[in-house]
């Protein structure tokens, strides 16, 4: 009962999402924008009802399950994008290590006034 | 006899045209593939998902059946991804705390660094000349896969090669957050944690985890923040783009 109470809840978020990608033809999908919707409402209410974090819970440990049939496909697209690999190698393997490379830096230069400063909590 | 050969040409028929046998072959190939995970000591380099999904293409491919039939059928359970995202948001309010504590960092590099993120592995494909559809399926690569699924579909590219580049980013991310945080000497477990997750998605998060709470929480909320930034951005620079 509880689980599937929170099951509703999340199911009114992600109509509210659709709703306003529809209305506003925006170019975001309704989960993110139930998402977003979700932790704003949160942050206004104040605390997580047992139910809400019962199907929350849930939801999130079958994700893997969830998103398996998207990646089953990958073995069976090799012939679609057929001399493009290498354009796709290089931008995953350089690019991470970029990106990566980049983040750390960037959180260097920044982190230490926020962890020397870190009093607060 | 040929009656029967008949009739399991029917059966074979009608467990085709109803999602379970889709449903439970899916199931069947998570389990296995987080008992194969175990046995083999929980490696890094191979995230269960993608024994699972090795074990499910091969049993696929010798049962003869067409990847586009299974897809159809497992809708059954991808529609579940819609609320499951909207579940995502539960969580990133629980660790909005860790934000006031270290609001300068993620503020001035989150964005910058989820934008870049994109724009390398953009840019190096467009030189190495990948075509649109492509492209639309390595932009989302660092973000968590239910809402990466909604920006491929938005952006008009393929989801499994997508699911393909997410998963070797995952992988990737997380090899090169331990070699370069080594390397650049950074100690710090929630720095490590949020370019883990805003990296390397929920396999970067998985590995934070295995370095402390602290870190997880810093990987998953690095994780939320990239999924969202990217959700909103990316569509909306496609769309300026082309």
């Amino acid at each position: 009962m509880l689980m599937l109470r929170g099951f509703l809840v999340l199911m009114v978020f992600f109509l509210f999402g659709e709703a306003l990608r529809v209305l506003f033809g925006l170019p975001v999908s309704a989960g993110v924008l139930g998402m977003i919707l979700i932790a704003g409402f949160l942050m206004v209410w104040g605390r997580v009802s047992d139910s809400l974090a019962v199907a929350s819970e849930s939801f999130i440990s079958v994700l893997v399950l969830l998103i398996m049939p998207g990646v089953v496909g990958v073995f069976f697209l090799a012939d679609v994008f057929a001399g493009m690999w290498l354009a796709i190698g290089v931008a995953l393997l350089l690019g991470t290590f970029l990106s990566v490379l980049t983040t750390l830096l960037l959180m260097r230069h920044f982190a230490p006034a926020a962890s020397g400063g870190d009093t607060g909590e | 006899m040929s009656d029967w050969v008949e009739r399991f040409n029917l059966l074979a028929q009608a467990l085709l045209q109803s999602p379970s046998l889709a449903i439970a072959l899916t199931l069947a190939a998570y389990f296995a593939g987080i008992y194969l995970f175990r046995l083999f000591g929980s490696p890094v380099w191979t995230p269960p998902i993608l024994i699972s999904a090795t074990l499910l293409a091969g049993s696929l491919a010798l049962a003869g059946v067409d990847y586009n039939i299974y897809w159809g059928q497992a809708q059954w359970l991808t529609v579940l991804l819609g609320p499951a995202t909207v579940a995502l948001g539960v969580p990133l309010y629980q660790q909005i705390h860790h934000i006031r504590a270290l609001w300068r960092p993620i503020l001035f590099t989150l964005p910058l660094a989820a934008t870049l993120a994109a724009l390398y592995a953009l840019g190096l494909a467009a030189i190495f000349g990948a075509s649109p559809e492509v492209l639309a399926s390595l932009a989302p690569k660092s973000v968590t896969a239910p809402i990466a699924i909604g920006i491929t579909e938005q952006l008009g590219g393929s989801v499994p090669l997508m699911m393909g580049g997410l998963l070797v980013t995952g992988v990737v991310a997380t090899l090169c957050v331990d070699f370069l945080g080594r390397w650049l000497k950074i100690a710090d477990e929630r720095i490590l944690g949020l370019a883990l997750g805003l990296n390397g998605h929920a396999i970067g998060t998985a590995r934070a985890f295995e370095i402390s709470p602290a870190a997880g929480a810093f990987a998953s909320l690095g994780m939320g923040l990239t999924g969202i930034f990217t959700a909103l951005m990316l569509p909306l620079a496609f769309r300026l783009a082309l």
